[in-house]
């Protein structure tokens, strides 16, 4: 036995102190850590500072105010919500970092006022102008237009615009309406043309049915104009309002309680529960208020009053509201030179078109590195599955898929060809539910036995089991993935995938199902690692054993890649193992409530996070092991939500050859000094890393790696020849 | 040859499990899917005598589950078994029909020793290590939710098999009104078991010292075979290692215990409760190493078709065990056993010469074997009223492998070896008995009073006897030195009734002898 498997196991509990040598230091001091939704706004502000970054193509830079806006939204919805929910509760529970949620829902307030207020700096600063020299000009909602323009505004308006929309008055009659969450509207103030002083709220909703940029006919070459739809809705609404002046008129766009509580010991059919809160979400309460900067007092006040919305929740935005309309300007043709060239993900090596797919798994596990490499092997491995005879039973894990998803089709062809098909489709995928509800139906349909998730857990796993009846008997595939079953985000999301018929893993994934599916009860696991139950136990038995290594002088490491760390009692174990020697170095893409440096605490531990042109996304754990190192990838964080409410995999990567290739992506990662941020010493603020002279792109390498991958796979083999060629003692 | 895929089935009292096994040709097979989930269904029979609707409802859905999943590995064969909380239950015809029905599963009933017998044969199904054990003087200890079966083997042969009502649910039950806590159950386990335990000793163990258990339970062998499977051995425990247990479970709280063991909260309690009986036993039988072979009754059933499959190519004798045990239940009543094996031998050849009449097999051969055996079992109660006493001890004693039908056949065939022959029609005696089994009843009663005839004396006077068919007579010679009236009378006696099973006259030709 070797000397660091005496740690202990079955440690439930994180020590809050540690041995002799640092007898005094609680691990769990609040002080030591960051609040989970600052640190997360941390991360929206690197996003943001990937648009500020003046190497980045222009259209790029677009793209990420776009991100920054979308994310914000969410977090609204969610975070800001939840905490909203809490303050109403009157929970006092302090969180990781000894704040109450009141303090955190005033802090992160703060920090998201000051996060737009860069955003639209950012904006009209930098960006409008720099598209004002590429001469793409976006016609303000001051600005004066031309005759010829007006015309066509009217004429755009009269026949697109005017047929969809549904204005609204408010007066004792008719009372506020309900505006969708999320949704652009104009709210104006009118009067009476009967000469009635008394004035009136009326309000309609941008169609979102509707494209958002409007581009102006011009006859300068190169000269581009685009209008935003709401201006254009904006400058008409006196033709909505007919018996009415308009008083004033301004965009604004409300946000609601997005956070959907589920009790599902009470609900019979989740399905039908799930549905309802979808509708309900329209209803939540509006927790943040985005108006124009020069919306009328009078309008703002009547706003403020009837959705109830406290002065912190709204947002006085110095430009168009929501920001995601960047995507829509990314989108528009003939700018390609100022976007990032687009990358193609290549194909897989060991899987070629057209190859069979059980036979190349056969030859040995296979690794694929997304979007570097393409998903299509995935689906292939899917399609094979479902046209395959000898193919008996397909069961997979499906948590976000794409619209049109190709896997969603295959699933049903193999069900409509007698295969047992078996799809767990988590309808509590927030943000997709509606979406989910929608594959699970078809899906039922076709034939599969579907779940619709597991009660009070989610699950998050992404698992595919393919059983096989061959000439030795049944043999199981195995797809195990870091990231969705998605064909549009696996182009681009970061993630790992492995395929393999271990027999072993084999075994894992049958019990994985069999308790997803409550045919029964989990088992002793072979080889995989899953939450809820025996991951977090597991985590912190390999940071302690990298603990005990150092503390017995021998080398410990561990290095790890995750989208958030926010778990304590890991974290609490991160410090005990950096106070004892061990070195640790991670990338975490987002919240991270960890804080280096932290003298006798974490001054062992590196933590840095990479926001580039594709979304990080995989996980990896590596933990050294003396000198048998060993390299997990899976789908959990370190998050609470991970490790104690999700049904998540992690998987060993057992092949020496894929475990290195594992470790180039880790280490590559750790060495990027163009698109990683590093986290500062107590607290939780990044700073771009600009060390060493050799400017080392993680991304960049890893698609050209891919590239250099596939070209070597698909050079032809040398022709046969029956030509001997001897060697020589000249070498020749 | 090819693949054949099958499914083993355990209703259980406290949980279903199913098996996916695959045999791939001779001794070649490999579990690829298990199932286990839970469903107290003895929590039902054992306190209502029924088992309520909802739980019905429950079975039938995880059954269909179990369904669905054979379907999904197409499997040729299946075999599904209900354990004492299905059998005892008193709708349980209906019960059994209503699964069929709803699952389409057919689920045959165990008896407490089919059970064991299947518990014995999963063990015997590791192959090599089970042969090893029981090299030295073992016992199986398979400890169930009602009773435990303490299994001795001496030399690699079964001696005795014993059951005894200290099952950890019954245990736990009895301790439930006493409210005690981890530490204070010990002590009352203890006392509880130890009169019965004393009791054992005196009848089976005597002097015997056991070196090896073969634990067989749901509480310390997973834990075990877990712990051993992370450093690739067989799961034995020696003293100290099994005493590193109890501290495990004296030291933590139920919770903890749970989490280090990696078991739910409420197996805790049946966790000590099994660790108690456990030590209590290997100290008085002097054991020195515990090994868990991890098997289930699923690997027993599994066996059992393997058996029936001719998958096996080297097979553990289970007949010698099950004779082994007759002969130690014989010996427990003060049967003769020289008579025992005279009556064997007579009867076995009677058996052998007239299968062509009898129409019966290996099975109903070992029928008669044990009724051989225990013919004269009642003697110990009873000389003036063999039949019935003799009956009663076959009826009320555990004889592992044989089902409680095979049983009651066995019972049968002792009795009316002495007393008058009932017949089927007479008034509904043959309390359990088909119309088929009844017929094995009167076949081997024939062939047993015919074989009991010819030693009437016990005195072994007859040697050599053959038997031969030759028309319409069963021509049996013997070599003889001394008077036989006595035999030759009561042949007569009961060739009557062998003709009017068989048809066939028995015949006596004697050869003198010096």
């Amino acid at each position: 036995m070797k000397k660091a498997d005496r740690t202990e196991k079955g440690k439930t509990k994180t020590n809050k102190t540690t041995g002799t040598a640092a007898e005094k230091i609680d691990f769990t001091n609040p002080a030591y850590y960051t609040n989970r939704e600052l640190s997360w706004v941390e991360f929206d502000s690197r996003v943001l500072g990937e648009a500020a970054d003046v190497t980045n193509p222009l259209f790029e830079r677009l793209k990420f105010l776009s991100i920054v806006s979308s994310n914000l939204d969410e977090f609204v919805m969610v975070r800001m919500g939840s905490l909203s929910d809490m303050i109403h509760a009157g929970v006092t529970k302090t969180d990781i970092a000894g704040m109450t949620p009141k303090q955190q829902l005033s802090a992160v307030s703060e920090e998201v006022h000051r996060l737009v207020a860069e955003q639209y700096r950012i904006l009209n600063t930098e960006l409008l102008p720099a598209l004002e020299q590429e001469r793409l000009h976006l016609v303000g909602p001051a600005e004066k237009l031309s005759d010829a323009d007006q015309k066509f505004c009217h004429e755009y308006f009269e026949s697109n615009v005017y047929p969809v929309l549904t204005p609204m008055a408010v007066d004792s009659s008719r009372p506020f309406p309900l505006i969708r969450n999320r949704s652009l509207n104009i709210g104006a103030l009118v009067s009476k043309k009967d000469g009635h002083a008394e004035l009136e709220f009326a309000t309609v909703q941008v169609p979102d049915v509707l494209p958002r940029i409007v581009e102006l006919p011009t006859r300068e070459r190169g000269q581009r104009r685009v209008i935003l739809l709401e201006t254009l809705v904006r400058q008409h609404m006196d033709q909505l309002f007919l018996n009415y002046d308009i008083v004033c008129a301004s965009p604004y766009r409300i946000t609601r309680n997005g956070d959907m509580t589920i009790d599902e010991d009470e609900t019979e059919d989740l399905l039908k529960e799930i549905e309802k809160q979808i509708k309900m979400r329209q209803r939540g309460e509006a927790i943040r208020l985005e108006v124009d900067a020069t919306m009328d007092k009078r309008l703002l006040k009547f706003l403020k009053k009837e959705l109830d919305i406290h002065e912190a929740e709204i947002y006085r935005i110095d430009g168009p509201l929501d920001l995601t309309v960047c995507m829509k300007i990314y989108a528009l043709e003939g700018y390609e030179r100022l976007k990032q060239a687009k990358y193609t993900p290549q194909m897989v090596p060991e899987l070629p078109d057209g190859c069979d797919i059980f036979a190349q798994i056969r030859k040995g596990d296979i690794l694929m590195h997304h979007p570097y490499q393409s998903f299509q092997p995935v689906v292939d491995f899917i399609r094979q599955a479902a046209q395959d005879p000898d193919v008996l039973a397909i069961k997979q894990t499906l948590y976000r898929v794409s619209g049109n998803s190709p896997i969603i089709a295959a699933l049903a062809i193999a069900a409509e060809n007698g295969k047992q098909v078996t799809v767990l489709v988590e309808l509590k995928a927030r943000f997709d539910e509606e979406h989910n509800i929608v594959w699970a139906r078809m899906l039922e349909k076709a034939g599969c036995h579907v779940i619709y998730g597991l009660m009070g857990l989610k699950t998050h796993s992404k698992i595919t089991l393919v059983v096989r009846r061959e000439e030795d008997g049944i043999r199981r595939y195995v797809h195990l993935g870091t990231g969705n079953y998605n064909d549009s985000t696996a182009k681009l999301y970061t993630d790992l995938g492995l395929l393999t018929c271990s027999e072993a893993i084999g075994e894992d994934a049958t019990a994985v199902f069999n308790m997803l599916s409550g045919y029964s009860e989990p088992k002793l696991w072979n080889r995989l690692i899953l939450a809820p139950l025996w991951m977090k136990e597991r985590f912190l038995y390999l940071i302690r054993r990298e603990q005990q290594y150092a503390l017995e002088g021998h080398k410990a490491e561990i290095k790890a890649k995750m989208n958030s760390l926010c778990d304590q009692d890991i974290i609490a174990a991160l410090y005990e193992a950096s106070a004892a020697g061990v070195q640790i170095d991670l990338v975490v893409r987002g919240i991270c409530c960890l804080q280096v440096g932290i003298p006798g605490v974490s001054e062992n531990i590196r933590v840095r996070s990479i926001v580039g042109t594709f979304l990080e996304h995989s996980r990896i754990f590596y933990f050294r092991n003396d000198e048998n190192p060993e390299v997990f990838c899976g789908s959990a964080d370190w998050m609470t939500r991970n490790l104690d409410r999700r049904v998540e995999i992690i998987f060993p990567i057992e092949d020496e050859k894929l475990k290195a290739e594992v470790m180039h992506v880790l280490e590559l990662e750790l060495e990027d000094n163009r698109k990683a941020s590093e986290l500062q010493p107590c607290g939780r603020e990044y700073v771009k890393v600009r060390r060493g002279r050799k400017a080392v792109l993680s991304q960049d390498i890893f698609c050209r790696e891919a590239i250099a991958k596939a070209k070597a796979a698909a050079k032809p083999l040398p022709q046969e020849s029956r030509t001997f060629t001897p060697q020589t003692s000249s070498g020749r | 040859m090819a693949i054949k895929t099958f499914a083993a089935i355990d209703v259980g009292s406290f949980e279903l499990t199913m098996k996916i096994y695959e045999f791939k040709g001779k001794d070649k097979a490999r579990v690829i899917d298990t199932m286990v989930t839970r469903l107290a269904l003895g929590a039902d029979t054992y306190t209502t005598g029924k088992i309520s609707n909802e739980k019905v409802e429950e079975l039938c859905r995880i059954l269909s589950d179990f369904r669905r999943v054979m379907d999904s590995y197409q499997v040729s064969a299946y075999k599904a078994y209900g354990t004492s909380a299905i059998r005892e239950t008193e709708n349980c015809a209906i019960l059994l029909d209503k699964i069929e029905q709803r699952t389409g599963i057919h689920v045959d009933l165990l008896s407490n020793s089919e059970q064991r017998f299947l518990d014995y044969k999963s063990i015997a199904s590791t192959g090599d290590m089970f042969r090893r054990v029981i090299e030295e003087n073992t016992a199986i200890l398979d400890i169930g939710g009602g009773s435990i079966q303490i299994s001795l083997f001496e030399k690699d042969t079964l001696v005795s098999t014993q059951n005894l009502r200290l099952g950890v649910l019954r245990i736990q039950e009895r301790l439930k009104p006493f409210r005690a806590d981890l530490s204070q159950m010990e002590g009352l386990i203890d006392e509880m078991v130890s009169a019965q335990l004393g009791t054992y000793r005196k009848l089976y163990l005597q002097d015997r010292t056991v070196k090896n258990i073969i634990i067989v339970d749901d509480y310390i062998a997973p834990w075990a075979v877990r712990r051993a499977s992370a450093g690739g051995v067989e799961a034995v425990l020696d003293r100290a290692q099994f005493t590193q247990l109890q501290q495990i479970l004296h030291s933590h709280s139920e919770y903890q215990t749970a989490v280090s063991m990696d078991i739910p909260e409420e197996k805790v309690p049946l966790l000590l409760i099994s660790v108690v009986l456990t030590r209590r036993i290997a100290e008085m039988m002097g054991a020195e190493k515990i090994w868990a072979p991890g098997t289930t009754l699923s690997d027993g059933i599994a066996y059992e078709y393997m058996e029936k499959q001719n998958l096996l190519s080297r097979k553990h004798d289970f007949e010698k065990d099950i004779i082994a045990c007759a002969v130690n239940i014989s010996k427990r009543y003060m049967g003769s056993r020289s008579r025992a094996e005279t009556l064997r031998t007579i009867a076995g050849t009677i058996f052998d010469s007239t299968k062509k009449i009898h129409g019966m097999g290996a099975r109903e051969h070992l029928f008669l074997d044990i009724a051989a055996i225990l013919h004269d079992c009642g003697k110990y109660i009873s000389l003036t009223n063999l039949g019935d006493r003799s009956f009663d001890i076959v009826m009320n004693t555990e004889i592992i492998g044989l089902s409680h039908l095979e049983r009651e056949i066995v019972a049968y065939v002792v009795k009316f070896n002495h007393s008058p022959f009932e017949y089927y029609a007479t008034g509904g005696k043959y309390r359990n008995l088909d119309r088929e089994s009844y017929l094995i009843v009167a076949k081997l009663t024939a062939i047993l009073r015919m074989a009991n005839a010819l030693d009437r004396s016990h005195k072994k006077k007859m040697v050599e006897v053959k038997a031969k068919l030759q028309e319409n007579e069963l021509i049996l010679t013997a070599d003889t030195a001394d008077n036989v009236l006595l035999e030759q009378a009561y042949f007569e006696e009961v060739a009557d009734f062998f003709q009017e099973v068989f048809s066939v006259r028995p015949v006596l030709r004697l050869r003198k002898t010096l």
